[in-house]
């Protein structure tokens, strides 16, 4: 559905992108991962025609350029909604940007006010929302049009529980439908629960692509047991459900606290940056 | 499943999209009314105060104090149009525009149309109160009124709007806009008559674009369209320079600023 292939952009001396390239099939979710500056906003803005790649080529079902216009749906990392314009008015906009007309309009405006929980605040002009209600707003605008590309970026950064859970529920619901959906985000959890496969982002490339199971497998994560003395042992494992185990049967002292951290984004990027070796 | 989102390139579409745009910044405008609401009743209140002075200091002093005081609030309008344009960029709403199935030129008339509607209502209020309340001559030709608001209106937009894609705050534009308009207007004539300033003034008075415009209306109110021709030229040139220069910088995005 959704591919991108050797895009390298330049702001200056600085390539924000340097050979990106990422394929996302129909009812896919690629979370997208890499630290600030690796590139993923460069490629949103790239796919949805914000900018333009110095080289490289973007086709969404074999369309590209501005024959993609109207594919994707976007939600950018900030907030962008107008202060003065209602929740209702800023679907309706970007619904009749999209095409969308009377009954279709309503209809659509209807679900994403449901799924969204945004069914209380549709009167409510953007400036009083808190933050999470902006950034369902905002998701809201990128869903409207049901388009066959979803672009999220960071949708759900500094958002409360019930955002992070609404937008994850819509986001599976529109990729069950059959949408490409590229996701960024620092949360590994997110995407666990998306299901989504993982493309981790470094210097402008995609450096490292597959399943969390995939990508974390060998990776060390950290069993603690704190003793009633208040002493503590850490290992460093591969395996920390066996570790802890071994370790407990080993204990001759009564254990107060157990900790078992499994391997993280950050542990996964400083794996792969220890590989990679731009 | 997926709506039929595609962009379409029919007319109706088109209409359609800019229509949403339009009502959209209509919208805007409405719950946000105090700049264009002071630049209507400020003139008003200084056309009246100033007209006894007016009328016994020049001949066709009403046409004066009404004509001048209406350029020079109309050019303090341009912060109107640059502030409604700057907005989409403190907003980071115009690349989420830019998104859309809208192309460039449409997202540009559905912003810049309800702007331009406002200075033309704005411009026509003020000379029918001229009219009404000063002593203004009621225009022989109305048509020939008309159409050099719409063509000042046309300038003061593009002049806006391209200062909105080059300034760094809403500070730099109010600096810019404000002081830009007071010299430029009371250079152009628009405050004190061009015959009683110095000389190095009257020949300096054509830089301004104010100087042009009054030349306009006062030539438009006569009914003498042979000397509405020059002004409007100039004006629409000068309009077609700084509306191009916008339409550039709005197509591309604005980049980053420091400020914003």
């Amino acid at each position: 559905m959704l591919e991108a292939i050797d895009l390298v952009k330049r702001y200056g001396q600085v390539r924000a992108l340097n050979g990106f390239s990422l394929r996302v099939a129909a009812g896919e979710i690629v979370g997208l991962v890499g630290h600030n500056g690796a590139g993923k906003t460069t490629f949103v803005e790239i796919v949805s025609n914000l900018t333009r790649p110095d080289s490289g080529t973007v086709t969404i079902g074999g369309k590209s350029g501005t024959a993609t216009r109207g594919l994707v749906g976007i939600a950018p990392q900030h907030i962008s909604l107008y202060p003065s314009i209602t929740v209702a008015e800023h679907l309706r906009l970007y619904g009749k940007l999209a095409g969308l007309r009377g009954k279709s309009l309503r209809s659509a405006i209807d679900d994403l006010a449901v799924m969204l929980r945004l069914t209380e605040i549709m009167d409510r002009s953007a400036a009083v929302l808190s933050g999470g209600q902006q950034r369902r707003t905002q998701a809201a605008t990128a869903l409207i049009h049901r388009p066959p590309v979803l672009l999220l970026d960071e949708p759900t950064a500094g958002a409360d529980l019930e955002t992070r859970q609404a937008t994850l529920d819509v986001v599976k619901q529109r990729a069950g439908e059959g949408a490409a959906v590229v996701y960024t985000t620092h949360y590994l959890p997110e995407l666990t629960e998306l299901h989504a496969t993982i493309a981790v982002a470094r210097h402008g490339r995609v450096i490292a692509r597959g399943s969390s199971e995939e990508l974390m497998d060998g990776l060390p994560g950290e069993v603690r047991l704190t003793f009633e003395e208040n002493e503590e042992i850490s290992v460093s494992t591969t395996q920390p459900t066996a570790t802890l185990i071994d370790l407990l049967s080993r204990a001759d002292r009564p254990v107060a606290a157990v900790d078992v951290r499994h391997p993280s984004l950050d542990d996964l990027y400083r794996s792969l940056a220890v590989n990679d070796v731009s | 499943m997926f709506l039929d989102t595609a962009y379409r390139s029919g007319a109706l579409d088109s209409l359609n999209r800019v229509g949403a745009l339009a009502r959209h910044n209509i919208t805007i405008r409405r719950r946000d009314p105090g700049q264009m609401i002071s630049y209507v009743v400020m003139p008003m209140v200084l056309m009246l105060v100033l007209k006894p002075l007016y009328v016994r200091a020049v001949d066709a002093g009403a046409t004066q104090v009404a004509t001048g005081l209406m350029v020079m609030f109309s050019v303090f309008a341009i912060s109107m149009a640059g502030n409604a344009i700057l907005a989409e960029r403190t907003w980071k709403t115009w690349d989420r525009l830019r998104a859309t199935s809208a192309p460039a030129a449409e997202l540009l008339i559905g912003k810049t149309t309800p702007i331009f509607v406002v200075m033309v209502i704005q411009q026509s209020i003020l000379l029918t109160y001229g009219c009404l309340v000063i002593g203004l001559p009621v225009p022989r030709e109305p048509w020939f009124v008309l159409l050099s608001i719409m063509i000042w209106a046309f300038t003061l937009l593009s002049i806006g709007a391209v200062l909105a894609t080059i300034v760094r705050s809403h500070g730099e534009l109010s600096v810019i806009s404000d002081v830009g308009a007071l010299t430029l207007s009371s250079l152009g004539g628009a405050l004190v008559p061009l015959s009683i300033m110095p000389t190095w003034a009257q020949y300096a008075a054509h830089l301004s674009p104010g100087y042009w415009a009054l030349s306009m209306m006062q030539a438009a109110i006569r009914g003498d369209e042979v000397h509405m021709l020059l002004p409007a030229a100039v004006l629409l040139t000068i309009g077609a320079v700084a509306g191009t220069i916008a339409v550039r910088r709005l197509t591309r995005g604005w980049g980053r600023s420091r400020l914003l």
